[in-house]
């Protein structure tokens, strides 16, 4: 009995960490995800920043400069960093401005099947009969087609551009939203809590986005990350492809477009703009790993 | 000589800067068909001695021990391969939950038969009937068809058959029964451990039986060690445990039995838990929940006093004292 | 299991009908006058516009437009390409094989290295051995394979030359196409003409790259996903039982635990396929492999509308039908779901 008695002023005394803390905590476990972190926010900073920290204009060509190797490389000069391009541009210019198109395009087209994906996957779990079952047959012809190859053909119809990426990227990346939506819905409503709001006269809206949306939101926001670094890869290569943002505009994939012709004799051109890709990619596929990590543990085998 | 004999077996994982005692200094016998009972709260190590044993905690715990002899040869000095051709055979074993223990990939025949084929040499229809026979002699109605049927197809109590048939397909020597009827539901409770206890005579196996069920123990078993926190509280013979238990910790596992606490208005339960990883007391582990509790006991371990086949770890044994 | 195959089936049909109505439209959002685009020339003569509206049936109401498709796609008219006036079935069934043989390869690729790494990251969890595969397994996950292909080339073909820049075989060999899988036309050729003996290699040489290069994330992925799944499986009670019967590590982890691992790995690898079309796309433009994937996006480049149309209608079936299949084989794979109702 005595030790039950000391138990609850105990328990009383136990400051329970606010929930960032928690959160931080548990992300900061994951040595990894802070790398990314640090990595991407030193990628945002260049994007936001590149008018001021560009040395040069992205699009400026220097005629007399063409094709010069980064300053560690024989033939390299301090003038250009990272080296010039086949038409005298800058690259290091170039990558800190294609950091603006790339962040952009992943960032719009993250929101642009965010918002629309959660409503439908709502939507389907509220009304499973008709609506929700037209909505996921829909979702599914989607995702019978390979992504890329719905990007491509849905820019292909639209046109080439900065918007029609973001339009075709956000398509072929609704079905997994509307999917994850529905599935952590369909378990949220049969809880005891959405019983008790519905009977104490909740309206649909409310249930909907009040009182299961944020018990949906943590393995929405691991998705969401995961989708934003598919939505860089995808939009550097309908830049690879030429169906992206158009010249003379900087972008990391489309940098690599031309960049086949000079693999005998550019190496910079050829692997700068990629190792940018692949970084920034992994950079935030690790800190997705720690969102995982943190925000839902249920999700750790789900990788 | 005895058909088993562990002596000062030890088991500890965690870290060597930081390790856990699992299992410390445990010594148990186990003679030719003879019925053992090992009885502990959750956590008190009895299945990790016994998977220890087997060589199943794979790489997990360190074990240390003096001795782990069965059957004339030292299962920590044999090697690898050559224990696992007494395992499964001459000692197999039974777990707790059937539901889970079977492989849900491949009907529960193939499962039986695998061991035939493995530690027997069985092959075709040989191998067929002995599955056959294994099946009827757990009594599994319609045996034949059950062969053929995949675990998730089976209840629990069926399951639990199915397993015990592979336990004894090779006609071990000894078999372990780690709470074989923990998950059942209780009208198959008795069933299966009649079941064990009918194989266990017309097969003349040693017995060893985890449970923490002590009625069943006095029904069945012969001997009876007591387990606390990773050691033997108290070792004997079944009657003489259960008519004049010497560790309070014994006294207390048996009061809380309903037949013992006859006129009693609450069942008589021993307060706190099981000391865990980081709060193991200097002094007698039972020593922050014992009633009886002495200033040695918080500073000093007994060790097991053994006189014959019973054994005490207590610094003051509960000599003339009637369970209440 | 018939019955298990049939229920699988009926599911697939809508999804059928649903492609067929999304590339139906696909074609009807092209901004402008589909005539115009389709011919490429603006301000035609009214008469011919109307001629040629009403040959390809564009003046009927939308839904016999659809009905019309869908009466021609069963009948295997599929259309003729605008540029090349061969029909978009015979180019598919041409440029076909060159995808699958690149696919098969890369696809073996992925599984057999992504399978041993997970399986072995899992027994040696925590090793180094085990990190390795799990950092390098989120790189190449994380990789951009239209630059890993061009780097690739850079070092093994342009500074090494170990390997041949594009193409599936070298000019100089002219290699009658009998079954379209350049490794089993140049072994047929050089067996029975030996000026071609080196054929074979050649074409494996041209070979090497793609398949690294297609089957990088599928390998990674593979990878992640055994490596977990076991690491799961390992710790269920039946592996303790198949352990407790005496049986060896490896008939343990082989029998009893990987059998029960690869389920979700299988549906993982199904997924693949999809994956695996869509960096075809990728790995063919940069390769110059004359498969499906350059086909469609040189389709797209040049406006050929029947192709683009209905080459992805033919992608997206077999993308399905793959799925069916892989949908099937877990069913083999796991008596759970086969049993279901």
């Amino acid at each position: 009995m005595t030790q039950t008695q000391n138990a609850a002023p105990d328990e009383a005394a136990v400051v329970y960490p606010s929930p960032f803390k928690e959160f931080w905590q548990g992300f900061s476990h994951n040595k990894g995800a802070v790398v990314g972190l640090a990595f991407m926010t030193l990628i945002l900073l260049a994007a936001i920043l590149a008018p001021w920290i560009a040395p040069y204009s992205p699009i400026e060509q220097y005629r007399d400069h063409m094709l010069v190797p980064p300053v560690w490389s024989d033939g390299g000069t301090s003038q250009f960093l990272l080296g010039t391009d086949e038409a005298g541009r800058d690259i290091l210019s170039r990558l800190i401005w294609g950091a603006r198109q790339s962040l952009f395009i992943g960032l719009s087209s993250v929101l642009m099947a965010l918002i629309p994906g959660v409503v439908g996957g709502l939507l389907s779990a509220f009304f499973p009969k008709l609506l929700g079952s037209s909505i996921m047959r829909l979702m599914d012809v989607l995702m019978a087609l390979p992504s890329l190859l719905l990007a491509v053909a849905i820019v292909a119809i639209l046109g080439p551009g900065l918007i029609n990426s973001i339009i075709a990227i956000s398509v072929v990346s609704l079905p997994a939203y509307v999917r994850l939506t529905r599935a952590s819905a369909m378990t949220e409503l049969n809880r005891d809590y959405v019983t008790a709001a519905r009977v104490s006269g909740a309206g649909l809206l409310r249930l909907m986005f009040v009182t299961v949306l944020p018990n949906c939101l943590a393995p929405l926001i691991v998705h969401a990350t995961m989708s934003f670094s598919s939505a860089i890869i995808d939009a550097a290569a309908l830049g690879f492809l030429g169906l992206g943002v158009q010249p003379p505009t900087p972008e990391w994939g489309m940098m690599l477009a031309s960049a086949r012709d000079y693999i005998e004799r550019a190496w910079w051109v050829v692997s700068l703009p990629g190792l940018t890709i692949l970084l920034s990619v992994l950079a935030i596929n690790l800190m997705g790993d720690g969102l995982r990590d943190a925000l839902d543990p249920k999700l750790k085998r789900a990788a | 000589m005895s058909l088993l004999e562990i002596s000062n077996l030890s088991v500890q994982f965690g870290s060597e800067a930081r390790p856990f005692n699992a299992v410390e200094g445990l010594d148990l016998s186990v003679d030719q068909g003879e019925v053992v009972g090992i009885v502990g709260e959750s956590g008190s190590g009895k299945s990790v001695t016994m998977m220890a044993m087997m060589g199943l905690l794979e790489g997990q715990g360190r074990i240390v021990a003096d001795q782990l002899r069965f059957d004339g040869k030292d299962l920590l000095k044999i090697s690898a391969r050559d224990r696992r051709k007494i395992i499964g055979k001459d000692i197999s074993m039974i777990f707790q939950d059937p539901m889970t223990a079977l492989n849900p990939s491949y009907t529960v025949g193939y499962q039986i038969m695998e061991v035939l084929k493995e530690h027997q040499g069985l092959r075709g229809a040989a191998l067929k009937q002995r599955a056959l026979e294994l099946m009827e002699m757990v009594e599994i109605p319609a045996a034949a068809q059950r062969l053929s049927s995949y675990p998730h197809q089976l209840s629990g109590g069926m399951s639990q058959r199915v397993a015990i048939a592979m336990a004894i397909a090779c006609k071990p020597k000894l078999l372990i029964a780690d709470e074989p009827t923990t998950a059942l539901d209780v009208t198959i409770q008795a069933q299966i451990m009649e079941l064990l206890v009918s194989l266990q005579k017309s097969q003349n196996m040693a017995l060893i039986l985890i449970t923490h069920d002590l009625a069943v123990v006095a029904e069945v078993a012969q001997r009876l060690a007591v387990m606390y926190a990773g050691q033997v509280a108290e070792l004997g013979a079944v009657p003489d445990i259960f008519r004049r238990p010497f560790h309070p910790y014994t006294e207390a596992l048996l009061s809380s039995i309903p037949e013992h606490s006859k006129g009693a208005r609450r069942l008589n339960t021993l307060p706190g838990i099981v000391p865990g990883h980081y709060d193991r007391p200097v002094g007698c582990l039972l020593s922050p929940r014992c009633p009886y509790v002495q200033e040695r006991c918080r500073l000093e371990r007994p060790a097991l006093t053994v006189d014959g086949a019973s054994g005490v770890r207590c610094h003051f044994p509960l000599s003339a004292k009637e369970v209440k | 299991m018939f019955s298990f195959i049939l229920r699988r089936l009926g599911l697939l049909i809508p999804t059928f009908f649903g492609i067929t109505l999304l590339t139906f439209s696909l074609i009807r959002l092209i901004p402008g006058d589909p005539i115009e685009v389709m011919v490429g020339e603006r301000s035609l003569d009214p008469q011919m516009h109307a001629a040629a509206l009403h040959r390809l049936g564009l003046d009927k109401p939308l839904y016999l437009q659809y009905i019309d498709y869908v009466v021609n796609l069963a009948h295997g008219h599929l259309g003729d390409s605008l540029i090349t006036r061969v029909d978009v079935w015979t180019e598919f069934t041409t440029l076909f094989p060159a995808t699958l043989e690149l696919a098969i390869c890369a696809m073996i690729f992925a599984v057999v290295l992504g399978l041993l790494a997970g399986i072995v990251a899992a027994i040696k969890r925590g090793s180094l051995f085990d990190h390795g595969v799990m950092g390098l397994s989120l790189t190449g996950f994380s990789m951009p394979i239209f630059w890993w292909g061009l780097i690739l080339i850079m070092f093994f073909s342009v500074r090494l030359g170990w390997t041949p820049v594009a193409g599936r075989i070298d000019l100089a060999f002219d290699i009658p196409p009998r079954t379209g899988f350049m490794l089993i036309d140049t072994w047929l050729a050089s067996s029975r003409d030996p000026s071609l003996s080196g054929a074979f290699v050649d074409a494996l040489k041209h070979l090497i790259l793609p398949t690294i290069v297609l089957g990088t994330i599928p390998l990674a992925v593979i990878a992640r996903m055994t490596r977990s799944s076991m690491l799961e499986v390992l710790r269920e009670d039946y592996v303790r039982t198949a352990r407790a019967k005496g049986l060896s590590p490896s008939r343990v982890i082989f029998i009893h635990a990987l059998r029960n691992a690869l389920i979700p790995v299988l549906t993982v690898i199904g997924l693949q396929v999809g994956v695996l079309m869509g960096g075809a796309v990728l790995t063919e433009t940069i390769f110059s492999w004359p498969g499906i994937g350059k086909w469609l996006i040189d389709a797209i480049q040049r406006r050929d509308y029947p192709v683009v149309q209905n080459g992805i209608l033919l992608v997206a079936t077999l993308v399905i039908l793959v799925n069916f299949v892989v949908d099937i084989l877990y069913g083999v794979a796991n008596p759970r779901i086969r049993h279901a109702k």
